[in-house]
């Protein structure tokens, strides 16, 4: 694999994709696949899959933006992590699996007025992605920590299943066997063999516009080199915190980066008699009795994550941090009403994100902290540490009561790691930032392909709604080109082979 | 690059708190460890790394007084908005790093019989 360098300040390509996760992955195969010349600009560098320890500090450093910490300002400051390597949050993610919900499309398309937004063909798509992801379900043994949500779910008679994920596991493999079938392994691959063309470590500072056209983008390399690149059209895919804030950087307004949607989650940490932690994998059971309002499931539970959790309350926690084999972490999410902005700030490299949790929100995770820790008592859980400033350790059902009082989400550490909805799609006049199909209002050439043109969080692990409306609207772009395009393309393959995947 | 590398300035007051957190802990890993909380500073996004430079500074003249290790202990215990959270941006940082490196650290630093071997 090799970078471009600063001997080659300017490229140019029918159509700049720029960002390699979910949506630009899947964007980048299918147009290459249809005969266009694509080149895909990355911010992050390339790792390849299973080269470094999953869910470590190493992993964070190497693959996530800013390491890991990074957080939308608000009462409480929600922490977000988002990928920044080839193949974005894929690369790093739990690997969940959920078809697109066809109550969600429903009401998406009938609220937001997207055309031709059909569950059906999003469900045809979704079989696709399916094959091409290999999703299933462990064909072995799950987790001790995941059979803990299980376990605690079925003795309270609460819903829970087994979530597939889109790994490949040998045949009557256990969970840990699984290799993920990220983008670096699946869609870049494909993209690649179609002629796509790819620069890593290559950030997109901002796209020069003319009037409502896109006419090149200004980069700059992972050496401080900089450059440009022109294009035909280019589709803004840097997922729902840097796309809108690229936009607005590039001159772009209209309805970005006011509507960003999460799914909020607190979390708390339970000690068994048994060891249940094993570092490098997540449970992939959920508990969703409560859903689309409420879903619980497992976190990563490496040593520092666990030591992590334990500071909410380290005088009262620490001396459990030497049994964190015997501990995992847990989370409740909910379906968020409040919304966030991402600003871009002139003078400044990354936006300013901001949360507000409504009033609501703040009850469901209040309630979700409860019904979890319930849970975990059922499951046989000796001890449960609460992730809130001073929060009490729960060693039965009378102590949940005194924890709900001792609670308030303000004391809480709320995270998330599914962000959505920044540059919300549809014809509402107003309300949307980006038309049907992705093309950002008022330009003519400037398309956002990613998890900020979902209207709202999905409610469930949002991957595979992103990579479905990524396809359909890919498909869609290479079909109106086809039919209503006469421009010429020059050829642009000419700097081919100086800087591909 | 950042303008301002944050190790004056978040250093000396992670090395104070971990060293009244955890005072069991080997001097080398606290050192290692205030490395990766002040790398990871230096990592923040713009807005996050500026404020955290802002409060950080005014930790650092404090630190630099006598009354460095009462400060510390006062500000670790309470839970101020904004200068609470710096203390914990910098507990959560280095306590992650001390039990990810090394995993069978007590909960007073001390490393275990295994590590000492
Ligand atoms: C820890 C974690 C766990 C998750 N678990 C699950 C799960 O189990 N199931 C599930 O369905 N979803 C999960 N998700 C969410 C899922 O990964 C995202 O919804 C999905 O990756 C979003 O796709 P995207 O294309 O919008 O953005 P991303 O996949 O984040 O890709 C965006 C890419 O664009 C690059 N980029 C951004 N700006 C620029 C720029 N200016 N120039 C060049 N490149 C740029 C970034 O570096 C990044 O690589 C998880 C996410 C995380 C972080």
């Amino acid at each position: 694999m090799s970078g471009l360098t600063a001997s080659m300040p300017r490229l140019d390509a029918e159509v700049l994709i720029i960002g390699s996760g979910a949506g630009g992955a899947t964007t980048a195969a299918l147009l290459a696949e249809a005969g266009i010349d694509v080149l895909i600009v990355e911010e992050g560098p390339w790792v390849d899959q299973g080269s470094v320890t999953p869910f470590s500090l190493e992993q964070m450093d190497q693959q996530y933006r800013a390491g890991g910490v990074t957080v939308a300002l608000g009462l409480p400051s929600i922490a977000y992590t988002e990928g920044r390597c080839a193949g974005g949050g894929t690369e790093v993610n739990s690997g969940l699996y959920f078809r697109p919900p066809v109550d969600v499309i429903e009401r998406w398309s009938a609220q937001h007025r997207i055309r031709d937004l059909d569950p059906d063909a999003l469900s045809v798509i979704a079989a696709e992605i399916e094959q091409a992801l290999t999703v299933s379900t462990v064909p072995g043994r799950t987790t001790p920590a995941s059979e803990i949500l299980r376990d605690g779910a079925a003795a309270l008679g609460w819903q829970h299943n087994e979530i597939p994920r889109w790994m490949a596991y040998p045949p009557g493999g256990d969970a840990v066997t699984g290799k993920r079938q990220s983008m670096t392994r699946t869609f870049l691959p494909r993209a690649f063999a179609a002629g796509a063309r790819m620069i890593v470590d290559c950030r997109v500072d901002r796209l020069h516009m003319a009037g409502g056209t896109g006419r090149s983008a200004a980069v700059t390399f992972a050496d401080g080199s900089t450059g440009v690149i022109t294009f035909r059209d280019v589709i803004v895919c840097g997922g729902a915190i840097q796309s809108p804030a690229l936009l607005q950087r590039s001159g772009i307004h209209g309805y970005i980066g006011r509507t960003l949607a999460v799914h909020p989650t607190v979390k708390l940490s339970a000690r068994f008699r048994d060891e249940v932690n094993v570092p490098d994998d997540v449970p992939v059971h959920q508990v969703k009795e409560f859903a689309p309002d409420l879903s619980f499931g497992g976190s990563a539970s490496h040593p520092g994550l666990v030591a992590l959790a334990l500071t909410d309350h380290w005088k009262a926690f620490s001396k459990s941090v030497v049994q964190w084999r015997q501990i995992a972490i847990y989370y409740a999410a909910i379906t968020s009403e409040g919304r966030g902005w991402v600003r871009a700030i002139p003078g400044l490299r990354d936006p300013l994100v901001t949360y507000r949790l409504s009033h609501r929100d703040r009850q469901l995770l209040r309630s979700g902290l409860a019904r979890l820790t319930l849970l975990m008592l059922e499951a046989d859980a000796e001890e449960v540490y609460p992730s809130f400033r001073g929060a009490p350790i729960v060693r039965n059902r009378a102590d949940i009561a005194s924890m709900q009082q001792a609670f308030a989400v303000s004391k809480a550490s709320v995270m998330t790691v599914h962000l959505c909805s920044s540059v919300p799609m549809g014809e509402l006049p107003g309300r949307s930032g980006a038309d049907s199909f992705g093309r950002v209002h008022g330009t003519s050439n400037v398309f956002v392909n990613d998890a900020s043109l979902l209207p709202t969080a999905p409610g469930v692990n949002p991957q595979a709604t992103v990579m479905a409306i990524a396809i359909r609207n890919a498909r869609h772009f290479i079909s109106s080109r086809s039919t209503t395009d006469t421009r010429s393309t020059t050829d642009t393959r000419n700097i081919k082979g100086h800087h591909e995947r | 690059m950042r303008p301002v590398p944050s190790a004056p300035i978040v250093g000396p007051f992670a090395d104070r708190l971990l060293a009244l957190d955890l005072p069991h802990l080997d001097p080398a890993r606290r050192r290692d460890t205030v490395e990766f909380v002040t790398r990871r500073v230096d990592s923040l996004p713009s807005v996050m790394h500026l404020g955290v430079l802002v409060i950080a500074t005014v930790f650092r003249l404090v630190v630099a007084t006598p009354l460095a290790d009462r400060f510390v202990r006062l500000m670790s215990h309470l839970a101020l908005p904004l200068l609470g959270e710096y203390v914990r941006l910098v507990r959560s940082l280095g306590y992650a790093y001390i039990w990810e490196s090394w995993p069978d650290t007590q909960a007073n630093g001390a490393s275990t019989p295994e590590h000492i071997r």
